[in-house]
């Protein structure tokens, strides 16, 4: 994952945290933190813990399992620490409206916050950053893109705990067909341009490939970024302030994915969610989306003998003649800083990320969520299946919104009004890039002004 | 009988002070939940405000701003032609409805109560209900076609800008048609039988009498009922934000999902808070027009 413009804490890399406590004080201290609440059969830190209540909440998870577990634990820790505990999981699009009425009006303390929210939210999260390192020596260190996407201006605002990562599904039996080399393998090194060759082939054999371009924060963002950057555009340079939006590499490959949009892909995608992509690959309508690993994992439940789980796998994003991207960081547990329990909500963030707790929650998601800690990326649970492998790789190409800028309000602002993703949708409405692009460059001056 | 219970009893057999007693808990309920909200708005709007930070006074740079925003120009656009398309349909229709329901027919009471089902629907459940009919890869009607050998390939029902407004506006329409049937119907068992008897006698055919006697005698409901939807187009949310989320390119936008937007994805509050009062002006133009007719005919 590409560095940020920011500044990193140093204590897992290096040797020392913010405040001079070296890897094995860390430890110490987290160890001796987990003794004392072993011991005392409690959590010390809670005063008066009976009178409190603990809201917290999360988005929902496509893993239904990793929901329950989740939720049982909360519940757990409530009969633990004696205090009640309210655990919501909302709809992911409609979590910034939750965070939004928490900041303004309070009745919130704990949050789960996508990538680039920490940095939205700064003013608004407790510094959480002896927590997060406590969390990260324990598990031999945060995984590389954590370093780089979790922190905010050297501080973690909340404990980091991997995401879900978005990459491509396809149907084995279709790319075989369309003439594609060890698709059964996965894994396969493609540039865009073969793999729009391919997408063509599969329209002819009626399974075009899907793709969302609709209004929905996950998948359109998901594959228009990376394309965009791929392709040798950014949303904005590194000042922040210079739009690089409009190049002529960028125009030239808009031009080739609008013609890709007609020749290979289910032209109705225009109006998809987040879900349509599921939805369409799971009954056989395509032959190839991008999409996080829900669609495996849905297609290993099916009821039809394994054939659709045994047609499944996965490669990375294609290259463009600037790279390959993934669009990528960590989610972050955070606490909002107007919570009236941060000492309870620290205890419970500490509590879940203990390695019985959090482990059990993460290995039942099967790899559809990547891990945070360096230690769990030999954890066995990899090993159960070779074609959830791929999804390791892609931190390595990953970046946030707002790259080569900082991931901050701008960068969300662009995100949430769809500029990049409605710069693609009207390319392929209007058949013409050229317009499209240009269109998108003038909503980007007016947000990075 | 103490001195303070003879106070009382005297302020409560004032009838000023019992008025301003009486009007006091709806003058408190328009005050915290109508008044402070749309103040509030307004100061917003004149400041930078943004979820979790204190903003500053900016005057009013954020209206000039949206002057400049090609979304909020064609937000703008979506909005009115998102009102004033669906209300002379809703009414139109909404008559018809009216007309077929007074007619003495079997079982008129359930068919009534039937046909007011979309109005009482909650709209985000209706809507959800449509999101699957417009389904782009599942649509029972692209199905029912491509069956039928009309077409070969799914409709894009919301992904298309054409389609996708027109969709928008059938199910506004849909919504909103037994709001009109049922008004106009109660106007419509308001109008004496002696007059259409009259004219009957007069040699009015049928279409005579509708014009020349139901129309005049229901015109100011069917004004009433279509500026009370003009207001509430305006102002919808839902529909669009269960439907389309304002995509595909912004070209289902209406001013409640573009402040949704800006406000809670953007967090820039101050400027959606600038968007939804841009509405203002037209509402209370139409507002303004019609408390005066209502004065009126009162």
């Amino acid at each position: 994952m590409e560095k940020l413009n920011d500044n990193q804490p140093t204590s897992i890399s290096g040797e020392t945290t913010e405040k001079g406590m070296t890897r094995r004080q860390v430890i110490k201290t987290g160890a001796a933190a987990a003794g004392a609440v072993a011991l005392s059969g409690g959590f010390p830190y809670i005063s008066s813990a009976q009178n409190k209540t603990l809201n917290i909440v999360r988005g929902t998870y496509f893993i239904p399992g990793a929901q329950e577990i989740a939720k049982q634990q909360a519940e757990e820790f409530g009969k633990q620490a004696g205090v009640k505990v309210n655990a919501d999981f909302l709809n992911w699009t409609d979590l910034n409206t939750k965070i939004g009425a928490g900041i303004q009006a309070g009745g919130i303390d704990v949050i789960e916050l996508w990538p680039v929210q920490n940095h939205l939210y700064a003013n608004n999260l407790v510094d959480m950053t002896e927590e997060a390192e406590e969390v990260a020596a324990r598990g031999g260190g945060f995984e590389e893109y954590v370093l780089n996407s979790g922190h905010v201006n050297g501080r973690y605002l909340g404990i980091p705990h991997g995401n879900n990562a978005g990459t491509i599904a396809y149907r084995i039996s279709a790319f075989e067909k369309a003439g594609v080399k060890h698709a059964d393998k996965g894994g396969m090194d493609m540039t865009w341009d073969e793999y729009f060759a391919v997408a063509k082939e599969c329209k002819k054999m009626g399974m075009p490939f899907g793709q969302s371009l609709g209004h929905s924060l996950g998948d359109p963002i998901g594959f228009c970024y990376p394309y965009m950057w791929a392709s040798g555009a950014l949303e904005v340079g590194d000042d922040g302030k210079t739009i690089l939006f409009n190049t002529p590499t960028f125009e030239y490959a808009l031009n080739k994915f609008v013609q890709a949009w007609k020749d290979g892909y289910d032209e109705t995608g225009t109006s998809w969610d987040d879900s349509s992509n599921n939805r369409a690959y799971l009954s056989g309508k395509i032959a190839s989306t991008f999409n996080g690993a829900s669609i495996y994992y849905a297609s290993k439940r099916r009821d039809d003998g394994g054939k659709l789980m045994n047609d499944t796998h996965h490669m990375l994003m294609p290259k463009g003649t600037a790279g390959r991207y993934h669009e990528f960081g960590t989610q972050t547990m955070g606490i909002l800083n107007n919570s009236e329990n941060i000492d309870v909500a620290k205890e419970y963030l500490k509590w879940w990320f203990q390695p019985e707790n959090f482990d059990k929650w993460w290995r039942v998601q099967e790899g559809y969520q990547l891990h945070h800690v360096k230690n769990l990326a030999n954890d066995p649970m990899w090993k159960d299946d070779p074609k959830m492998g791929i999804f390791k790789e892609i931190p390595k190409y990953g970046r946030l919104r707002g790259f080569a800028g900082n991931p901050n309000e701008k960068a969300s602002l662009a995100a949430s009004k769809y500029i990049v993703v409605d710069t693609f949708a009207k390319a392929v409405q209007s058949g013409d890039a050229k317009d499209a692009l240009e269109w998108g460059e003038r909503q980007l001056k007016r947000i990075y002004r | 009988m103490n001195s303070v219970s003879i106070q009382s009893e005297k302020f409560l057999d004032r009838e000023s002070s019992l008025g301003v007693l009486l009007m006091l808990p709806g003058l408190i309920l328009l005050a915290v939940f109508l008044a402070y909200p749309f103040f509030l708005g307004i100061w917003l709007s004149l400041t930078d405000t943004r979820i979790g930070m204190p903003g500053e006074f900016i005057g009013l740079w954020n209206y000039v701003d949206l002057l400049e925003d090609e979304i909020f120009h064609q937000t703008a656009l979506n909005t009115m032609v998102y009102a004033l398309v669906t209300v002379p349909f809703k009414a139109v229709m909404g008559l018809g409805l009216a007309l077929i329901l007074n007619n003495q027919i079997r079982f008129s009471n359930p068919i009534r109560a039937f046909i007011m089902l979309p109005w009482i629907v909650p709209t985000a459940l209706s809507s959800l209900g449509w999101f699957m009919i417009f389904d782009p890869v599942f649509s029972p009607i692209s199905w029912l076609m491509i069956e039928m050998g009309f077409i070969d390939s799914n409709i894009n029902f919301l992904g298309d800008q054409l389609i996708a407004v027109t969709a928008i506006c059938w199910v506004n329409i849909w919504r909103g048609i037994p709001f009109f049937g049922i008004s106009i119907l109660a106007g419509l068992q308001a109008v004496p039988p002696e007059l259409h008897e009259q004219a009957a006698i007069d040699g009015a055919n049928k279409f005579q009498r509708f014009i020349n006697v139901t129309l005049p005698q229901i015109k100011g409901l069917l004004m009433i009922t279509s500026l009370l939807s003009i207001i509430w187009t305006f102002a919808d949310f839902q529909l669009i934000y269960v439907l389309t989320k304002g995509g595909p390119a912004n070209q289902t936008h209406i001013f409640g999902t573009y402040a949704y937007q800006i406000g809670l994805f953007g967090t820039e509050i101050g400027m959606a808070a600038a968007i939804t009062l841009y509405m203002f002006p037209i509402l209370a133009f139409f507002s303004i027009i019609l408390l005066r007719y209502m004065r009126k005919t009162a």
